[in-house]
């Protein structure tokens, strides 16, 4: 390839990812050449500019018609639109968060968190746009790279310390299986290309590797539940959330995981949408009842372990775990409304979940200890802490009138429309839905039913206040009227370019 | 008609208000509560009015699509729900009054109001939502509200786990509500009401779905109306402040259930297997709640067992194809039971104790609020020309017309432990002499007094709406309504009035030889039953073989199903949470944070499935 084909490809269809390079770039550039004791706090203020004019450029591409980089290496597709606006959006809201995020001892770290949160996100767009295994390992990697060191930002603290390794060392296993997996794919198939390896597996010579073809598919596929946190591969999460940062915990519980989701929905959709199983039937439907096992373990595990932490940030793991079962549903399923509803339920826990993390940030700062019991009496204290948290707890247990509810439903729509509806999964479902009450109210309790010391109240800083506002007013907002994101995104992405080859322009 | 919406978004409103400014109006946020509620009071009266032998009336938007689904919402009105609604805004505004005096001095008295008309919109909300997923909305605020309110008194811890219990007991009936909601769409293609009657009248559901879908609503309606084995949170939930265990608890939103059930009535009807479920239920509900009443020594708890037992009453009524019957006890019940509440929160707050042997000698002191209790404990006993008479008359003929006369037994028998408990609770707080000093016992004002006297004249009046004497204003008026029903009732065999009057003054006259025969006030029971004295005069005897006999059986029959409730039914519930509990510490054991196990758990996972698939998909053999 000389350089005139290079310069003349369409290089504008990864103007996002460029802006956050660049932006990454910069950070670190100036980083290096910041004295020693200076604050790394405008560089926050920088790497936001960054995310919002990659924002800009991706809004500017929304009425692009699709287009791809090397034959469909690197798309711009509706399904890479539609997840980087996700990302996006979670990544700025977690960097105005981080501003007021107070570091102590190792704030002069401050700019590496900045950038390496700006890799991170450059990998996790990198997912969301690839249909090459090559490409998208590479984006895998490139976020869980960030994430170990970022899990680590806090090298005085111990558990900082722990987090990363334990972060290392399972993210190291579950490389391993993923890249295991795609292995036997590329073996069978001879093809890295997702739809070349689509069309591969269409062939009918296929079926007599038939078994060789499932496994791959579930040890890929239980390799990539790391990053979504889902059985198998959730028991890091506790351990990681308690000891990262926790605009870190946040990045990990949102940005991340919609990643990871992004990529399953178009890894697996596209390899195997038509792929044959054992004896006949398709590999989707007859390896469903294994995937609800892990979904179902997935709700159960993260729920009842939930109902024993006293550490708020091991509570909102173990939630995050259950939630991630939630949204493996609509997957499960595979309904014809599947991209919808995941998208929406994913752009709910972006809210939801990143305005919980705001309100467990100021609270575990002011009390100083991570123990639930820094939420006593919250309402006396900081009573707008207190409502929005109520809100987002409302939200993420499901309750109606809030985005947390609109998504559910979606899910349920999608768990009990197919044929035959899935009654054990959505009966699961709900059923966690209740034992999730016991510990969500508990929070709820503590905050309004418990006078508890009668501490200072909470200085608000601004950034908090900003993220919390946004967070609780798009959760309430999309609890009214969830149409209202629907509708944008019927609108601005029309999927059915998803299955669709497409020439390099 | 047009400006029905309007009805629910008042009580929002003040809700608002009282959360933005309550804390600056202090007892002046009583005022925008009661204003509201009564502005919501004329509208839907006004609405009711429009309903008498007028057209049903429905407004809705699109409010979601998903795909080519499209989801509305919106608001109806049809005869049944602007019953509701009348119902709903009248025993709110009556309770929004009687709390003004009730809470005062309260520190939170604004919060109060706040949570009052946070519920008073969900409940009306859900009221007048003309689809499925919109009444699932307002079920779960409503639920939220009581929550709020059980919980009112935060500083008790008995307060805090009683509004937990309840509102995750009721959500555990909710799972199946939900389901059946979704099946329903897929099945029907709508969350309306008028569309799913017509898929089922045009037989495009099968029948096993029907029924399937008809239990699973019904079980929310369990949960909601406090039946069995779901009924254990409502007994509880009497921690929160009196007025809100007259509304919520009694009048409002434990009829929800019942509501829902009539609401769906044509689903209900399409599948026998699902109607004798109702009837069932409804039945041992009523015989099992009434039994345990019995023996209760708290005056709230002796209400709740009632309201549950109530409650049982309607379903069995709308089980055994008594639509007009079931709806009708529901209405006049939310009468004379809030009357019965506000009455106990004035004896309440005039003694400060809910027990009721540390009560008794009332009648003197509270020279309105005792008749005024007396006229509802003489209508929920079915006392002839009260209105819990009416209405229990035709449960019981419907019933009987039913054919189900396993479920009249026990229902005749429940209403002779209806009787009973209710003159036992009478005779023990205001007959006799005071068992223990309470200080200065004094009326209560009126504030107080008021809204008692009002819904007093209710628990009498309500009971001519529909009577065979009189005609049957009620039954004309609902079969405007989607439902279709069968006339009943009118021809049931004369004997069945007889026969629950005779029972019903079997157990009064029974408490009163048991608790109110040597007390002072045998002589004003006497001179208003002259034909007692006889019997009085004998009492040796009676009493005697009534001991032998129906008193230590009762006795026995109470605290068997006491003993059930306690550890068969709780034990059941206790069980389970016992055992989420245990699984969550055994749970968190295994993640103790050991990087080995991690990566163990994640590989023998994925060994574990790919073996099952092994086996399943027959690579072995």
């Amino acid at each position: 390839m000389d350089l005139q084909t290079l310069t003349s490809m369409n290089w504008g269809i990864m103007a996002p990812e460029f802006v956050v390079l660049g932006t990454a770039l910069l950070l670190s550039l100036l980083d290096l050449f910041m004295t020693g004791k200076k604050s790394r706090r405008p560089l926050g203020i920088l790497a936001i500019a960054g995310i919002a004019a990659s924002f800009i450029f991706l809004y500017l591409q929304f009425g692009d018609p699709g287009a791809s980089l090397f034959h469909d290496m690197y798309r711009l597709d509706s399904f890479s639109k539609a997840f980087k606006l996700i990302l996006l959006l979670g990544t700025g809201l977690i960097l105005v968060l981080a501003y007021d995020y107070q570091m102590k001892e190792e704030e002069e770290y401050r700019g590496e968190f900045y950038y390496l949160l700006l890799t991170a996100l450059l990998g996790a767009m990198v997912m969301a746009s690839s249909a090459d295994m090559i490409t998208l390992f590479i984006g895998l990697e490139l976020l869980s790279l960030s994430s170990y060191v970022m899990a680590g930002l806090r090298k005085g603290k111990m558990e900082s310390n722990e987090a990363a390794f334990k972060y290392v060392v399972t993210g190291g296993i579950s490389t391993a299986v993923t890249l295991f997996g795609m292995s036997y794919i590329f073996g069978m198939t001879g093809e890295t290309n997702l739809y070349a390896v689509g069309a591969a597996l269409r062939d009918t010579s296929i079926l007599q590797n038939q078994f060789l073809l499932v496994f791959a598919f579930f040890i890929t596929f239980a390799g990539l539940t790391f990053k979504i946190a889902s059985a198998p591969f959730h028991m890091w999460a506790p351990d990681v959330y308690q000891g990262s940062p926790l605009p870190v915990t946040a990045f990990l519980s949102v940005v991340s995981k919609t990643a990871g989701f992004a990529l399953i929905l178009r890894f697996f959709l596209l390899c195997f949408s038509s792929a044959p199983g054992i004896k006949g039937d398709q590999l989707l439907l007859q390896v469903q009842p294994y995937l609800a096992v892990l979904a179902g373990a997935t709700m159960i595990a993260g729920n009842v372990i939930a109902l024993r932490q006293r550490d708020i940030k091991r509570l909102f793991a173990y939630s995050s775990v259950a939630q991630a079962g939630y949204i493996l549903v609509p997957f499960v399923s595979v309904s014809a409304l599947l991209f919808e509803t995941t998208w929406f339920y994913l752009l709910a826990y972006l809210f939801m979940n990143i305005g919980a993390f705001a309100v467990i940030q100021a609270v575990t700062a002011a009390a100083g200890t991570n123990d639930i019991s820094g939420f006593e009496g919250l309402y006396k204290r900081s009573p707008w802490l207190a409502v929005a948290m109520t809100i987002f707890i409302l939200s993420l247990a499901g309750i109606p009138l809030t985005a947390g509810f609109a998504g559910k439903f979606g899910i349920f729509m999608n768990a009990l429309g197919t044929n035959p509806p899935h009654y054990i999964l959505a009966g699961i479902l709900m059923a966690t839905t209740v034992v999730s009450y016991f510990y969500y109210f508990n929070i709820i309790g503590q905050m309004f039913f418990r006078t508890g010391q009668e501490g200072p109240r909470i200085q608000h800083k601004n950034g908090l206040l900003v993220v919390t506002a946004v967070c609780a007013a798009a959760t309430l907002f999309f609890g009214i009227f969830p149409g209202a994101a629907l509708h944008f995104f019927y609108n601005e992405f029309q999927f059915n370019d998803f299955f669709q080859v497409m020439e390099q322009k | 008609m047009q400006n029905a919406w309007l009805i629910p978004l008042l009580p929002l409103l003040s809700f608002i208000l009282l959360l933005l400014f309550g804390k600056k109006l202090k007892e002046a946020s009583a005022y925008a509560g009661i204003g509201a509620t009564l502005l919501s009071l004329m509208l839907a009266a006004a609405v009711m009015l429009g309903q008498w032998g007028g057209e049903s009336y429905k407004a809705e938007g699109v409010w979601l699509s998903i795909g080519k689904h499209a989801v509305t919402m919106g608001y109806e009105i049809n005869p049944l729900n602007a019953l509701m609604l009348v119902i709903v805004t009248l025993v709110s505004f009556l309770v929004h009054v009687y709390s003004k005096s009730y809470m005062r001095g309260d520190d939170r008295f604004h919060v109060f109001f706040a949570y009052l008309g946070l519920f008073t919109f969900a409940m009306l909300g859900l009221v007048l939502s003309p689809n499925l997923l919109q009444v699932y909305m307002f079920w779960e605020l409503v639920g939220l509200g009581s929550f709020l309110l059980i919980g009112y008194y935060y500083f008790k811890p008995e307060a805090k786990a009683a509004a937990k219990k309840a509102f995750i007991m009721t959500r555990i009936g909710d799972v199946g509500l939900f389901i059946g909601i979704i099946l329903l769409y897929w099945q029907a293609g709508s969350f309306e009401y008028d569309e799913i009657f017509k898929a089922i009248a045009d037989g495009t559901i099968s029948s096993d779905m029907i029924t399937l879908i008809a239990i699973l609503i019904f079980v929310g309606a369990v949960g909601k109306s406090g039946q069995l084995p779901l009924h254990t949170w409502l007994p509880d939930a009497m921690e929160g402040p009196t007025p809100v265990s007259a509304l919520i608890h009694a009048a409002t939103m434990v009829a929800a259930g019942v509501y829902l059930v009539a609401a769906m009535y044509p689903l209900f009807e399409a599948s026998s297997a699902a109607m004798t479920t109702v009837a069932v239920v409804g039945g041992i509900t009523a015989i099992f709640a009434a039994s345990i009443g019995l023996m209760q020594k708290d005056i709230k708890r002796v209400l709740a067992y009632s309201t549950v037992s109530q409650l049982g009453y309607m379903m069995l009524a709308l089980g055994s194809g008594g639509y007009t019957a079931g709806v009708f006890h529901l209405m006049t019940h939310a009468f004379f039971k809030a009357l019965l509440f506000l009455a106990a929160g004035s004896v309440i707050h005039a003694v400060h104790t809910q027990n009721i042997e540390e009560m008794g000698g009332l009648w003197r002191k509270l020279k309105i609020t005792a008749p005024l209790f007396l006229i509802g404990a003489l209508s929920i006993s079915g006392f002839p020309l009260f209105s819990g008479f009416f209405s229990k008359d035709e449960i019981l003929m419907a019933t009987y017309g039913d054919g189900r006369y396993g479920l009249f037994v026990l229902a005749v028998l429940a209403a002779f432990f209806t009787a009973f408990y209710m003159f036992r609770l009478f005779f023990m707080v205001f007959a006799g002499s005071p068992s223990q000093e309470h200080g200065k016992v004094g009326e209560s004002d009126g504030p107080m007094i008021l809204p008692m006297a009002v819904l007093g004249v209710l628990a009498v009046l309500a009971g001519y709406l529909n009577t065979p004497w009189f005609g049957t204003f009620l039954a004309d008026y609902l079969s405007h309504g989607p439902v279709r029903f069968a006339a009943e009732g009118e021809h049931g065999p004369i004997w069945i009035p007889i026969l629950a009057t005779a029972v019903s003054l079997a157990g009064i006259l029974l408490a009163y030889l048991m608790y109110g025969k040597k007390k002072l006030s045998r002589n004003w029971l006497s001179r208003s039953l002259p034909s007692l004295s006889t019997i009085v005069y004998r009492k040796y005897y009676v009493d005697e073989a009534y001991d032998a006999t129906v008193v230590r059986g009762t006795t026995g029959f109470s605290c068997l199903w006491s003993y059930v409730d306690r550890y068969l039914v709780e034990g059941a519930v206790n069980g389970t949470v016992s055992l989420i509990q245990w699984l969550g510490k055994r749970g968190s054991y295994m993640y103790d944070g050991q990087v080995q196990r991690i990566g163990a758990v994640a590989v023998a996972g994925l060994v574990i499935i790919l073996l099952f698939f092994a086996a399943a998909g027959g690579y072995f053999s």
